[in-house]
């Protein structure tokens, strides 16, 4: 499998240092399950956050610090074992959200051969799944903010390419289109929006020129 | 500030082995005098309270202890693995969010094809490297590096404290990241 579109540097470097959302670390955790070479990636990136915690100024702790803590060694429990895999066609990363599989979710349809699935919503950034059957169309739109829709299962093409498993689409406000779900399996996508209303609070003037409202 | 040599990086992974194999109290102890100061310094130059950075960077420690069993020098030196369970910790502290996060085990995992080298990269060496390639850095490279690592922003909110196009910052975090990649890539 060949991935092509990826989600580029600023986002791993968000996530690998921490400071990405929960949806958007939702889905750069679900591409790197696809993408050895950005996993590589990321963790080159925490390498650089390793170094980074070598070298920062120390904070001197309580003085008792080290005392408490050797004293509660002991109630320290092994880490439990992992579970055994259970079954299913959902991305292990994704299945505290989905379940183990696509065909057990609770599918809210909202056009012809349209269905999608609320993941979870925080400060306006949502993920949801989005599921299209064999050429169903979602109509000619543009995004308030930046989407990122990342490609688990079948394929569907734009005015700017085709996107296959793996592979992550990022939009801007600026690009309008059109996505077709190919023929084929079922095309089920994982989509995150950043809606700007969020960023508006906090930095309303620079936000909106950097999206163009 | 101190800057510690790669003998140090590879002492650490010492220690952390030895807490691992045979619940080391005083390499334990060696552990906590160097760590739980940098992760309470880290925490707080992300905005925590000294209190909450104090309590945090305690349970990093206990975590470190439960862990170290699981620490593998051949995936990461010991600062960035203490790094990851810091990380981690606060997300799940003070954001309240979970971390979604592969486990590196799952034979489902599409196989690594680039740079196999890197079961053979020494991690301690690396760190070095990197360290003195974050050094070398331009400035306003740097300053974004920096910048990811100690913002709990997205590069957007970044762009915006620098006064910068979000473009800017995107395409410096590109020159630095191959950079450091670079570094990385100069295997000894």
């Amino acid at each position: 499998m060949t991935i092509t579109h990826h989600p580029g540097d600023e986002l791993l470097l968000s996530y690998a240092l921490g400071a990405s959302s929960e949806p958007v670390s939702l889905l750069i955790a679900a591409h790197l399950s696809f993408c050895a070479t950005c996993r590589a990636a990321v963790r080159d990136m925490e390498a650089g956050g390793g170094a980074l915690l070598s070298d920062i100024e120390p904070a001197a702790l309580n003085p008792h610090a080290l005392q408490s803590v050797l004293a509660r060694l002991d109630e320290e429990k092994p880490e439990p074992v992992r579970p055994a895999a259970v079954a299913g066609d959902v991305p292990p990363v994704l299945r505290a959200y989905v379940g183990n599989e696509f065909a057990k979710a609770h599918w809210l349809k909202v056009a012809p051969g349209l269905a999608h699935l609320p993941l979870l919503s925080q400060d306006g950034t949502k993920a949801r799944l989005i599921r299209a059957q064999p050429g169903a169309v979602v109509s000619t739109h543009s995004h308030r903010g930046e989407e990122w829709t990342l490609v688990l299962t079948g394929s569907y093409r734009d005015e700017t390419g085709t996107y296959r498993p793996g592979d992550v689409q990022s939009t801007t406000p600026e690009i309008f289109h059109r996505p077709v779900a190919d023929n084929g399996p079922v095309c089920i996508n994982l989509a995150v929006t950043d809606a700007p209303l969020v960023f508006k609070d906090l930095l309303p003037s620079i936000i909106g020129k950097l999206f163009g409202f | 500030m101190e800057r510690p040599l790669q003998e140090d990086a590879a002492r650490l992974n010492g220690l952390v082995r030895a807490v691992g194999q045979s619940a080391d109290r005083a390499a334990f102890t060696q552990l906590f005098d160097h760590f739980a100061p940098r992760v309470k310094g880290y925490l707080m130059r992300l905005g925590a309270s000294a209190a909450v950075a104090e309590d945090l960077a305690q349970d990093v420690m206990l975590t470190l202890w439960r862990k170290a069993v699981q620490f593998d020098p051949a995936k990461a030196s010991a600062s960035t693995w203490v790094f990851t369970i810091a990380r981690n910790l606060r997300i799940d502290a003070i954001r309240k969010e979970r971390r979604p996060e592969l486990d590196a085990d799952d034979p489902t995992l599409a196989p690594v094809h680039e740079r196999s080298s890197d079961e053979n990269l020494d991690w301690a060496k690396a760190e070095e490297r990197l360290r003195r390639a974050l050094v070398r850095l331009p400035r306003e490279q740097a300053r974004v590096i920096e910048l990811s690592f100690l913002a709990d922003k997205p590069h957007s909110a970044i762009a915006a404290e620098l006064g910068l196009p979000l473009g800017t910052v995107k395409s410096r975090i590109r020159l630095a990241m191959a950079q450091l990649r670079n570094a990385l890539g100069e295997r000894s």
